[in-house]
């Protein structure tokens, strides 16, 4: 590896990315067109070609590329799901202040309880978010391969998270923490798309072969 | 216009490229990561098969080739968008209508 040309070891560190399974049978010729196509005197993969390919890699390691577009948009949802999820939780962090005078405005007798409670809160958050945004990807991925566990997670994941903002709403959540509840919104309507997408007809084929590509996967 | 260019007879991932590049005027550049992800998913539906392999430079090539499904697939595809530019054409274009003309005398075309 050494020996080679820095241009073929960019190439192939980026090829490294795809499944092995695929890389088994398609490396030397994928390398074998990437030289082909580069520039005369190029010494390094461009930032393109080098964003295509690792586009291509997640692509495929998520099983997208032999998915229908009902199930690669939903996938896309769910993962801006987990970007949602995110600034969900850096928005507790950064109104985490406000939020506890908005508690404390709202009831000032209690001033030292309700600042106690605000501080669980969002220590709480700081606790689970991180895992609503591994949950996520996990449901994500798992939706890309065509796995029926997925879809069924997928489902019971916005029925859950629904039944969480109807309980926010209902305790004034709004008046306390009113960026961080239209940020959780924002994430709840990309998961109902997500799922409104999955639950399409066009969808249903894919899962139906769900032990084909398990068997696949397996194999990566 | 993967399967456009596979019309012709089988062709390498190199020389597919080129080929999408001209058939598209220049207009569409693949990109090796694209033309793999979309050779693998017309492979899994049966629509492109590996036609042979060859070792040139010390460089593996493949060569790709449309199977009768491919073929009719793309036949289909090419009728259906041939059918909705003749629509086009025939709204950007309506031919004069004689009758109509005739009735209005006076009328400058």
């Amino acid at each position: 590896m050494n020996s080679m040309p820095p241009l073929e070891r960019g190439y192939r560190r980026l090829v490294a990315c795809y499944p092995r399974s695929f890389r088994k049978e398609n490396e030397e010729e994928i390398i074998a067109v990437l030289l082909a196509t580069a520039f005369p005197g190029q010494q390094r993969p461009g930032i393109a070609e080098s964003f295509d390919l690792l586009r291509g890699a997640a692509r495929m390691r998520m099983g997208l590329t032999r998915a229908p577009h009902s199930v690669v948009t939903a996938v896309r949802l769910m993962c801006l799901g987990a970007v949602g999820q995110s600034l969900t939780l850096i928005t507790v962090l950064v109104t985490w202040g406000s939020m506890r005078s908005a508690a404390a405005h709202h009831y000032p007798q209690y001033t030292a309880q309700v600042s106690r409670i605000v501080n669980d809160d969002v220590r709480g958050d700081a606790a689970l978010l991180p895992v609503l945004v591994v949950i996520w990807l996990l449901v994500a991925w798992g939706n890309g391969r065509g796995n029926q566990w997925a879809r069924v997670a997928a489902i019971a994941f916005a029925v859950l998270y629904t039944l969480v903002l109807c309980a926010e709403l209902s305790q004034g959540v709004a008046t306390v923490a009113p960026a961080a509840l239209i940020m959780s919104g924002v994430t709840w309507a990309l998961g109902v798309a997500a799922v409104v997408f999955i639950l399409q007809p066009r969808s249903w084929p894919y899962y139906a072969i769900q032990p084909a590509i398990s068997r696949q996967g397996a194999a990566l | 216009m993967i399967l456009t260019a596979l019309a012709d007879g089988s062709q390498h991932g190199y020389g597919i490229i080129g080929d999408v590049a001209a058939i598209s005027a220049g207009r569409i550049r693949l990109r090796a990561g694209t033309l793999y992800a979309a050779l693998d998913r017309l492979r899994a539906d049966g629509l492109v098969a590996v036609d042979r392999e060859e070792v040139v430079d010390n460089r593996l090539r493949r060569y790709y080739r449309l199977t009768s499904e491919g073929t009719a697939r793309l036949a289909a595809e090419a009728a259906r968008l041939q059918a909705n530019a003749s629509a086009a054409f025939a709204r950007l274009n309506p031919a004069p209508n004689p009758i109509l003309f005739g009735s209005l005398p006076g009328v400058v075309l």
